[in-house]
C-alpha cells in the first residue's frame, strides 16, 4: 500500500505543482495571491473539454491532438490571465495590499458563476480520446495516464526552471521580482515582464486544469476552489515567491494528501491540509526555501 | 450641542420607523417580515465583521465560522433545556473567546496572509462541524430526532412568529449599531483607524497594536455568534452546510460594496445584497437571484477598483483611499 | 451628513413598494419547491417536467370545472434559509393548497415547520432523513422511503442473494448519504456480515485512490456507497483503476445515465437500490414513462421524476375529493389509499408512506436493469 499511495500521491502532486507555480510566480512578482488563478485553472480544464468534444477519436494522430490541446490551452489560459491582470489588478498596484485580493475574489466568484450560468451547473463527463494502458508491478498498479501526467509535468517544470535561469526573459523576470523600480531604470519593460509571468502562469494552471480533468473523468464550475487552496499551501509550503519552493512544495502535499487519506482518516484529509497551511504561515511563512515574512513591529 | 441632539433624534425616529415598518408597510406578511428579519441577521453579522474589516482593516475570510460556533453551542444547550437568556451569553463568550484564541497567532500576519488563514480556519471549522457526528451530529444537523430547541420566551410570552423575531432581532441590530457608534467614536476607535492608516506609525506613537487589534478581533466574534444564536433559535435547525466559504464572501461583499468602516455604508450593503435580489423577485422572478452572485463579483471589482470606500464613504476611508493614487 | 442620508433614503426607496401583486380568480395553484439551480439542479427541472404533466392531466380530465390549476415553482437552492423564505412565501399566498417538496432534507424539514402553521400540506418526493416526520407534524407526507429503509434492503439482498460477507463502506458525508451508509452497515453487521471499513468523503471530491488503495488492503468483496453519482462514478472508475475489481452498490441517487458517463466501462456490474416498482410491471406507470417520452423527447428521466408526479397527483385527488376545501385536504390525505405509478400508497400517522418496495438494479451493457427485489 505504500508504494501505491506514493504513486497516487505523486501523481496528485503533479498538478498541485504546476498550480502552484502561477500562485507563486504571481507573488514573487507583484507581493499579491491571485486569488482568481483556481479559476484559471476550472476555465482550462473546460478549454480541454471542449476541445476534446469536438475532435474525433483518432487513433493515429493521437500524439498531435494532444499537442494541439495542451497548446491551445495554454495560449487561452494564459491570454485569460493577462486579461484578468491588465483589468482587474493593474489599476490597483498602488492601492493598498488588500484591494487587489477583494478584487481577486471578485474575479473568482464573477468567472465560477459565468461557467455555471452559461455552460453547466453540473459535472461533465471528460472525453476519453486515449487508450489507458494498465501496469502491475509487486503488487502497484500505474497506468500511463499518471505516467503521462508525472513526466510531463516535470518536463514543464524543467523547462521553466532553464526559462527563468538562463534566457534573458527569465532573468528579466527574476530582475522585476527583486525590485521594480531598478529593473526599470535597467530597461526591462516592467508592465511587459507582469503580463508575461501572468501568461506562463495561467497557461501552466489551464494545462494543470486538463490534466486534471483526464485524470479525474470529470469537471465541474467549482473544481478549481479547493486544488486552489491546496496548491496555494503548497506554494507557501515551499516558499512563495519561490519556483523550485512550489514544485517541491506541490509534490510534498500531494503525497501528504494521499497518506493521510490512507493512513488517518479520508474524511479528515481536508482538515490536515488546512492544518499545514495554517501552522506553515504561523510557525515558518517562509516555507522550506524562501524567506522572513512577517513584518515585526 | 445642537448637533448631537440632531442625531439623537434622528436615531429616535429610526427607531420608530423600525417599529411600525412591518406593521404599515408591511402589513405583517410572513414573508415579507420574514425577509427583513434575515436582514437584520445579516445586519448584526456584518457589522460585527465591519469590525474587523471595516475599522481595522483586516480581512478575515472565514467569519461565518464564528456564527456556526454561536448556533452549535446555542443548538446543544437550548436541546438540554437552558433558556435562551443563558444560552445567549455563552455562546456569546465562546465566540470571544475562540477569537481571542485564534487572534493570539494569526494577529501577527500580514493582511493577506491572515485572509487566506482565517479562509482555512472558516473551512476547518465547517469541516469538524460535518465529521463531529457524536457532538454536531455531523451533516445531518441538530436538533436531533425527538429533540428540540426551547422556544424563547419572557415570563410567560413566547415567541413564535417571524414578527416577533423581526422583533428580537431588531433590538439586537439597535444594539450592534449603538456599540459599533460608540467604538467608532471612541478612543479604540481612533487608535484602529491610527493602525488601518499606518501599523508602525501607531505603534510608535503608544499603541499598544497588538492588543488593540485583539480587542477589535474580540468584538467582531462576539457579534458573529450572537447572531448564530438568535437564528438557530428562529429556525430550530442548524447545518454544517450554513456556514460555507462563499457565505463568509458573501458577508465582506456586502461590507466592501456598500461601504467599509461606517455603519450606514454596511446597512446600504446589506440591503442591497440581501433585500434586493428578494424584492426584484415579485417583478422579475429567481432571474435576478441566479444571477446575483456573478453581479457581486463583478460589483466587487468595479467598486474595489474605481469607488475603494464604498457606495456610502466615510469621508476618512476615501481620503485614505484616495490620496494613494496620487504619486 | 445630510447627504448620508439622502443616498441612503433614495438607496431604500425600493423596499416601500414592495409586495403589490395581482391576483387571478379562479386559479388553483400547486407549489413545487426544489433546488433549481446548482448541483442539483437537474433533478428540480426533471420534478417540474413531471408535475407539469401532473397538473395538465387534471386540467384536461374535466374534473374542476371553472377552475384551473396552476404550478407554481420555487427554487431553495437546496440552502436550508432560503427554504424558509420560499416557505413564508407560500404560506403568503393563499390560492396555493399544496406543496410537493422540498427535496433536500436539510431544506424540507425547516420549511416543513413553516407550512405547519397554516396546515398547508407538504408532501416531500425525496426527503428521506427519519426527522422530517418525527416531529409531530400533521401536514407532513413524503412518498419516498427513509434512509432506513433502502441500506436495509441492500444489506439483506448482498448477504442472501449476493452471499458476499466482507464490504467497505464509504458515504459522501451528507445527511442521505450518511444515512443510507449507516442503516446499510448496522443493518449488514446484524446479519453476519463484517463492515471491513467505514469512511466518508467530501462531496465534490475527485480523488478517492489513496482511500480505495486503504480499502484495498483489507480485501472486500463489494463497496456500499450512500451518496450520488459524481463521486459514485468516480469511485467505481478509480477502483478498478486500482485493480479492485468488485462492484459497487449504491442507492437511488445514482439512478441517471450520467452514472455511466462518468464511471464508463468500471460501472457494468454495479448495483443499485431503488424506490418503488419498476415501470413496467406497473400498467399506470408505464403508461406515464411513455407519455413523458412523448412529451419530452429528448429528456432523460431524473430519480424523482416519478415520485413528484404521485405526489402531486396525490394533492391534486385530495383537491377534487374534498371539494376544494383547503381545510380538509391534510385529514383527507391522512387517510387516503392512493392507486398510482408508485403502486399503491398511504401514510402512516407520522406522514410516511407504507408503501414501501425497492427494487433491485444492476448495470448490464451500461443500462440500469431490474434484477429483483
Amino acid at each position: 500500500m505504500f508504494f501505491q499511495q506514493i504513486v497516487n500521491g505523486l501523481t496528485l502532486g503533479s498538478i498541485y505543482a504546476l498550480l502552484a507555480l502561477g500562485y507563486t510566480m504571481v507573488y514573487g512578482i507583484l507581493l499579491m495571491i491571485n486569488f482568481a488563478h483556481s479559476e484559471i485553472f476550472m476555465v482550462g480544464a473546460y478549454c480541454g473539454f471542449w476541445i476534446l468534444s469536438i475532435l474525433p477519436v483518432l487513433n493515429n494522430y493521437s500524439g498531435f491532438i494532444l499537442i494541439l490541446v495542451f497548446l491551445a490551452t495554454l495560449i487561452i489560459s494564459g491570454i485569460l490571465a493577462m486579461f484578468i491582470e491588465k483589468i482587474a489588478y493593474k489599476p490597483l498596484r498602488r492601492a493598498p495590499r488588500l484591494s487587489p485580493l477583494i478584487s481577486a475574489i471578485g474575479v473568482s466568484i464573477f468567472l465560477q458563476n459565468l461557467i455555471m450560468l452559461s455552460v453547466s451547473f453540473q459535472s461533465l463527463p471528460y472525453p476519453e480520446r486515449f487508450e489507458i494502458k494498465q501496469f502491475q508491478t509487486t503488487g502497484i498498479v500505474i497506468n500511463s495516464l499518471q505516467i503521462f501526467i508525472f513526466c510531463f509535468a516535470i518536463t514543464l517544470m524543467i523547462l521553466l526552471h532553464i526559462f527563468i535561469r538562463r534566457t534573458k526573459l527569465g532573468k528579466a523576470m527574476q530582475a522585476t521580482s527583486q525590485n521594480h523600480i531598478v529593473s526599470q531604470l535597467m530597461g526591462i519593460n516592467v508592465n511587459g515582464i507582469i503580463s508575461l509571468t501572468f501568461f506562463i502562469g495561467g497557461g501552466l494552471g489551464g494545462i494543470a486544469g486538463i490534466l486534471n480533468g483526464m485524470y479525474y473523468g470529470s469537471i465541474k464550475y467549482n473544481m478549481g476552489f479547493l486544488p486552489g487552496i491546496k496548491a496555494f499551501t503548497a506554494a507557501v509550503l515551499g516558499g512563495i515567491g519561490n519556483i523550485k519552493g512550489a514544485m517541491v512544495g506541490g509534490f510534498i502535499l500531494g503525497i501528504l494528501e494521499a497518506f493521510s487519506a490512507g493512513y488517518i482518516s479520508s474524511e479528515n484529509k481536508d482538515v490536515i491540509t488546512f492544518l499545514v497551511l495554517i501552522i506553515v504561515l504561523i510557525l515558518k511563512p517562509g516555507g522550506l526555501f524562501g524567506e522572513q515574512v512577517t513584518e515585526k513591529i | 450641542m445642537k448637533f448631537i441632539s440632531n442625531k439623537i433624534f434622528l436615531f429616535s425616529l429610526a427607531i420608530l420607523l423600525i417599529i411600525i415598518f412591518p406593521i404599515i408597510f408591511l402589513r405583517l406578511n410572513p414573508y415579507t417580515v420574514n425577509i427583513v428579519a434575515l436582514i437584520g441577521i445579516y445586519l448584526i453579522l456584518c457589522l460585527g465583521l465591519n469590525i474587523t474589516i471595516g475599522y481595522t482593516g483586516l480581512l478575515d475570510l472565514g467569519f461565518m465560522a464564528f456564527y456556526a460556533v454561536g448556533a452549535y453551542i446555542a443548538a446543544i444547550l437550548s436541546t438540554k433545556g437552558i433558556s435562551f437568556w443563558i444560552t445567549l451569553p455563552i455562546c456569546m463568550l465562546a465566540g470571544g473567546l475562540m477569537r481571542y484564541l485564534l487572534g493570539l497567532p494569526l494577529l501577527k500576519l500580514r493582511g493577506d496572509y491572515l485572509a487566506i488563514v482565517t479562509l482555512a480556519f472558516g473551512e476547518i471549522v465547517r469541516l469538524v462541524a460535518n465529521n463531529s457526528v457524536s457532538i454536531t451530529n455531523g451533516p445531518k444537523g441538530l436538533p436531533r430526532v425527538g429533540e428540540k430547541i426551547m422556544p424563547i420566551h419572557i415570563f410567560s410570552f413566547v415567541f413564535q412568529d417571524n414578527i416577533h423575531f423581526y422583533y428580537l432581532i431588531f433590538f439586537f441590530v439597535i444594539v450592534s449599531i449603538i456599540i459599533s457608534y460608540r467604538i467608532e467614536h471612541s478612543r479604540i476607535g481612533r487608535a484602529l483607524i491610527a493602525i488601518r492608516e499606518d501599523e508602525v506609525a501607531a505603534e510608535l506613537s503608544g499603541i499598544g497594536v497588538a492588543r488593540i487589534k485583539s480587542v477589535a478581533f474580540v468584538l467582531s466574534g462576539i457579534f458573529g455568534s450572537l447572531a448564530g444564536a438568535i437564528y438557530v433559535h428562529w429556525i430550530g435547525f442548524v447545518s454544517p452546510e450554513m456556514f460555507t466559504f462563499w457565505e463568509s464572501v458573501f458577508l465582506v461583499a456586502m461590507i466592501v460594496i456598500g461601504g467599509m468602516g461606517n455603519i450606514f455604508g454596511v446597512i446600504l450593503g446589506v440591503f442591497l445584497l440581501v433585500g434586493m435580489p428578494e424584492i426584484l423577485r415579485s417583478s422579475l422572478g429567481t432571474v435576478f437571484i441566479d444571477y446575483r452572485m456573478l453581479i457581486f463579483g463583478m460589483l466587487m471589482i468595479l467598486i474595489i477598483i474605481f469607488r475603494p470606500q464604498g457606495l456610502i464613504p466615510s469621508k476618512r476611508r476615501a481620503l485614505e483611499l484616495h490620496t494613494i493614487e496620487k504619486d | 451628513m445630510k447627504n448620508r442620508i439622502l443616498l441612503f433614503t433614495f438607496y431604500f426607496l425600493p423596499v416601500f413598494f414592495s409586495g403589490c401583486m395581482k391576483e387571478d380568480h379562479n386559479v388553483i395553484k400547486i407549489a413545487l419547491v426544489s433546488p433549481f439551480t446548482g448541483d442539483l439542479a437537474v433533478l428540480g427541472q426533471g420534478m417540474k417536467k413531471a408535475v407539469e404533466m401532473a397538473v395538465e392531466d387534471a386540467n384536461a380530465s374535466g374534473k374542476f370545472k371553472g377552475i384551473t390549476l396552476k404550478l407554481v415553482t420555487f427554487d431553495d437552492r437546496a440552502d436550508p434559509k432560503e427554504a424558509v423564505n420560499v416557505a413564508n412565501r407560500i404560506i403568503s399566498d393563499k390560492k396555493i393548497f399544496g406543496v410537493v417538496g422540498h427535496l433536500n432534507s436539510g431544506c424540507s424539514i425547516p420549511a416543513s415547520q413553516v407550512y405547519a402553521k397554516e396546515n398547508l400540506v407538504m408532501i416531500s418526493p425525496g426527503s428521506t432523513n427519519p426527522k422530517l416526520t418525527l416531529q409531530g407534524l400533521k401536514n407532513i407526507f413524503r412518498v419516498c422511503t427513509t434512509d432506513d429503509i433502502q441500506g436495509n434492503f441492500a444489506a439483506n439482498y448482498v448477504i442472501n442473494n449476493l452471499k458476499i460477507k466482507r464490504v467497505a463502506v464509504i458515504h459522501d458525508k451528507t445527511a442521505y448519504g450518511q444515512g443510507v451508509a449507516e442503516s446499510f452497515k448496522n443493518n449488514f453487521e446484524e446479519k453476519g456480515g463484517k463492515a471491513v471499513s467505514f469512511d466518508g468523503i467530501d462531496s465534490g471530491d475527485k480523488d478517492f485512490k489513496a482511500l480505495l488503495t486503504s480499502i484495498k488492503t483489507k480485501k472486500p468483496s463489494l463497496i456500499y456507497f450512500g451518496g450520488p453519482y459524481p463521486e459514485c462514478g468516480l469511485i467505481t472508475k478509480q477502483a478498478k483503476e486500482l485493480g479492485l475489481n468488485i462492484p459497487i452498490f449504491s442507492d437511488d441517487a445514482i439512478n441517471s445515465p450520467e452514472y455511466v458517463k462518468i464511471g464508463g466501462k468500471a460501472t457494468e456490474g454495479d448495483y443499485a437500490t431503488m424506490i418503488g416498482i419498476p415501470a413496467e410491471k406497473l400498467p399506470k406507470a408505464k403508461k406515464f414513462v411513455d407519455k413523458f417520452k412523448n412529451t419530452y423527447p429528448d429528456t432523460d428521466m431524473q430519480p424523482y421524476d416519478t415520485n413528484a408526479y404521485e405526489a402531486a397527483s396525490i394533492i391534486i385527488n385530495a383537491i377534487e375529493n374534498t371539494n376544494i376545501d383547503k381545510l380538509k385536504i391534510v385529514d383527507y390525505i391522512s387517510k387516503i389509499k392512493f392507486n398510482g405509478i408508485l403502486g399503491k400508497t398511504s401514510f402512516d400517522k407520522n406522514g410516511d408512506t407504507l408503501n414501501k418496495n425497492i427494487s433491485i438494479y444492476k448495470i448490464i451493457n451500461g443500462k440500469f436493469v431490474y434484477v429483483g427485489k
